[in-house]
């Protein structure tokens, strides 16, 4: 090749690159337009996000609302502005004053002002609403709220907490309109669902479908690039995954995750989606009765502590993807967890088994010779009944036979409420924030929103609260790690934490700039996710 | 000796339908022999293929398929006999007493049965089973709310046809109380037909404790019934085929035998073909 050649070649490749370029680039350019698809693992019924706790009906309003603060779209670990633009602390810890952005209106037209932010947290906040979420997050920490102006709204604390702002900024702390929660009295309904969020509620179908529309006045100028999000309600893992493969949904990110064989053949039938393994924050538990017998009896509780085979839980209900025994994951929690050496070598936890099972049975023959039988509730969604048999099978080896009762999911989470159960084989409860405090404060506590089985240790609430309280790192390790401690050598509690779970997932390989939040409530906005091409 | 291989001659079908029966009531009631593990024992890991270990492979929580396969079978025979005694034994009675009866007893228990019968089935399955709560014991109750009215609809007719006979005036007219003729005279003659409803719905017990087992409304999930297998079959149809093969072969044999079996007993019963009630 001469030198003239090589001149016209490379001149010809760069004329090529420069053609190309523009048009990759615009590739990776958020383009607006388009409906994103996904699903519901249920059927919300009620929409109150200041007073439910089931994901579905997290998911089904997640884009409607804003908070003051958020988790960053862009870097889900970080805490970012909402509805407020920024915030101050006062120097001793106990002060947070909110400046709020100025110019946001309701979804319908009304203006958003501090009074709505002190009248939404005022029910959250108020000793008799019941608010499982937030409330249980914040309560705790909050003495009080006030609207200083039209912009500015202050929270006192009762102490300097470091969970504060990660709680603030949950998913479940969104800022409802005072003049909404004045004309419905709640936010059940699809028409209370005006909200400043990046998209507006446009339908509900029970049992089908829930629909959003762009909100085109979302005081993020150019945001959302979406027109919309249709959220099909798919009940049962069949139903989903036969969804997710016949293209219906663009991604799977929520509870309950896939499993090893659904994402097996899911990448059969389908090669444009990437398919990934990850954590939900999420625990499994297993929840006894302690108002009623036999598990008022401590020994009883022991007995199922020590039979319950978590590594067998995770291996075949979770196909392997879960951290059995652990409190707090350390993949998750980092040096906040106890070391799973550790907690690997406590009864309850330790492989082999045989001689928890040989000190359960002695336990259960003490007080039952004949062995006792009891009814196994369980709530009838994702796999919950394939652990219940799984529990109900590893009971029966230290004489507890379990009759296996099944309920539809609203209906279980009411009986779990009002103590309607004797053992509740498997009941997930994801984390609210990516905070040490959240498990104990959700599940251990006496006043834990989720402390089904009604157990009141003050000693627990005492390590609790003062762990909570701590704002030096290295000693609040060391109070989570003797919380951690106490409740595992207790080995009798009502709940039981089995491990947590981990799971298959997937996203469209059209879907982008989507990242999932550090919990299974975070991130559900959509706000900045596009599809391309 | 005779008289049966006369009968397997005549027939064939039946015979062979028979000998189907014979096999699930052996399974049935052998089924702590020969099952090699408990039905809800899971010690084993899950989705294995069929082996010389496990012939019908493991399920999701890693159980002997096999072995719940025959407890099955017992679960599906105690359904299916016990709802049918108790269910067309009841709407046998009520069919004889108010066609013996008459006058308003029987029209009023007719448009009973009407009601009840214009309910679709399932619908009516279902119902119950919401109110009463997932148990074997009352899939029972279930399946005897359903077989009473036909029970009753058909037998009524043949004891109408009964009634009418001289033999029955005959006794009324020797002063036979109504209580002696419905014992010794119209019950022992609605026996034939009685016998037909009892073979023939079996398997339409099984089926439908099946179906309800199958939707979730039946047994409970941990209960080794063959439509509960068949649900946790589908969530695996891909990766442990025979998780739906081998509970839904046992559902397909048993019904098949035990229809062919109740139509060759309703054959030889029959008085038209055996030319009229002696």
């Amino acid at each position: 090749m001469t030198i003239a050649q090589a001149l016209r070649t490379l001149a010809g490749l760069a004329l090529l690159a420069a053609l190309v370029a523009p048009a990759a680039h615009a590739q990776d350019k958020p383009r607006p337009g388009g409906v994103l698809t996904w699903f519901d693992y249920g059927d919300p019924g009620r929409l109150d996000v200041h007073a439910e706790s089931p994901l579905v009906v997290q998911q089904a309003t997640a884009g409607i609302y804003s908070g003051l603060l958020h988790y960053d779209p862009d870097d889900p670990s970080k805490i970012a502005p909402d509805l407020a633009e920024r915030w101050t602390v006062s120097p001793d810890g106990k002060t947070y004053t909110f400046y709020l952005r100025k110019g946001v209106k309701w979804h319908d037209g009304q203006p958003f002002t501090s009074a709505d932010v002190k009248a939404s947290f005022d029910r959250i906040l108020n000793p008799e609403f019941q608010s499982p979420k937030c409330g249980a997050s914040l309560k705790p920490m909050v003495a009080a709220v006030e609207a200083v102006d039209a912009s500015i709204v202050q929270f006192r604390l009762k102490f300097p907490a470091a969970p504060f702002l990660p709680s603030l900024a949950s998913a479940w702390c969104r800022v409802a309109a005072k003049h909404i929660l004045a004309k419905y009295g709640d936010l059940n309904q699809p028409e209370a669902q005006i909200g400043t969020g990046p998209f507006k509620f446009k339908k509900y179908e029970r049992g089908s479908v829930i629909e959003w529309e762009k909100n085109p006045n979302y005081f993020i100028p150019g945001l959302p690039y979406l027109d919309g999000v249709k959220q099909f309600i798919l009940v049962g893992g069949p139903t989903q995954l036969a969804a997710a493969k016949a293209g219906k949904v663009m991604l799977w990110d929520a509870w309950p995750p896939m499993r090893k064989t659904q994402a097996d053949e899911l990448a059969r039938a389908r090669q444009d989606v990437d398919i990934f393994q990850a954590s939900i924050n999420t625990i499994f538990l297993v929840y006894l009765n302690a108002q009623k017998a036999p598990f008022n009896n401590p020994d009883m509780r022991r007995a199922v502590n020590l039979a319950i085979d978590r590594q067998e839980m995770v291996a075949k209900a979770l196909e392997g993807a879960g951290v059995p025994c652990a409190i707090l994951d350390p993949k998750l929690s980092g040096d906040f967890a106890l070391p799973l050496e550790e907690v690997n070598k406590v009864p309850g936890c330790r492989q082999p088994k045989d001689a928890d099972i040989a000190e359960a049975k002695k336990l259960v023959e003490k007080h039952y010779p004949g062995g006792v039988d009891i009814e196994v509730a369980v709530r009838a969604v994702g796999n919950y009944v394939d652990r219940a048999q799984l529990a109900i099978a590893q009971l029966r080896k230290i004489g507890i036979r379990g009759t296996l009762k099944t309920h539809e999911s609203a209906a279980g989470y009411a009986a779990w409420g009002k103590g309607d159960f004797t053992l509740i084989a498997t009941q997930d409860r994801a984390m609210d924030v990516n905070d040490p405090s959240g498990v104990f404060h959700i599940a251990y506590t006496t006043e834990g929103g989720s402390n089904y089985g009604r157990m009141s240790d003050p000693k627990i609430d005492e390590l609790a609260e003062r762990a909570l309280k701590e704002s030096n790192k290295d000693k609040r390790r060391q109070a989570y790690w003797e919380l951690q401690r106490y409740i595992l050598s207790r080995g009798d509690t009502a709940t039981i934490a089995v491990a947590w779970v981990e799971g298959w997932f997937f996203t469209d390989k059209r879907l982008r700039n989507y990242k999932p939040g550090l919990t299974t409530y975070d991130n559900n906005t959509f706000m900045k996710v596009w599809i391309s091409p | 000796m005779r008289e049966v291989s006369r009968l397997v001659r005549r027939q064939p079908l039946g015979a062979a339908g028979g000998i189907i029966v014979l096999a699930l009531v052996a399974v049935a009631v052998l089924a702590p022999r020969l099952a090699w593990h408990g039905p809800k024992e899971a010690g084993f890991a899950p989705y294995l293929p069929p082996s010389a270990e496990f012939p019908m492979g493991t399920d999701q929580v890693g159980r002997d398929v096999m072995s719940r396969v025959i407890w099955g079978a017992r679960l599906s025979l105690y359904v299916g006999l016990v709802s049918v005694l108790f269910g067309i034994t009841a709407g046998s009675l009520w069919g004889a007493v108010t066609a013996y009866l008459g006058g308003a007893a029987d029209t009023g228990s007719q448009r009973v049965v009407d009601a009840v019968m214009a309910l679709p089935p399932i619908i009516l399955a279902l119902a119950l089973m919401a109110a009463l709560g997932q148990s074997v014991n009352n899939v029972i109750i279930a399946l005897v709310v359903l077989l009473t009215p036909t029970a009753a609809r058909t037998i009524r007719s043949v004891a109408l046809g009964v009634v009418a006979s001289p033999y029955m005036e005959a006794a009324r007219a020797v002063g036979a109380s109504r209580w002696r003729i419905i014992c010794r005279h119209l019950i022992p003659n609605c026996l034939a037909a009685y016998i037909v409803l009892i073979t023939t719905n079996v398997s339409y017990a099984i089926v439908v404790e099946a179906s309800l087992s199958f939707i979730g409304a039946g047994a409970p999930p941990d209960e080794p019934s063959w439509g509960g297998m068949l649900t946790a079959g589908i969530q695996a149809l891909e990766t442990a085929p025979w998780m739906i093969l081998f509970p839904g072969l046992a559902i397909s044999l048993a019904v098949f035998g035990l229809n062919l079996f109740g139509d060759s007993i309703r054959d030889v019963t029959d008085p038209r073909l055996r030319g009229g009630l002696g």
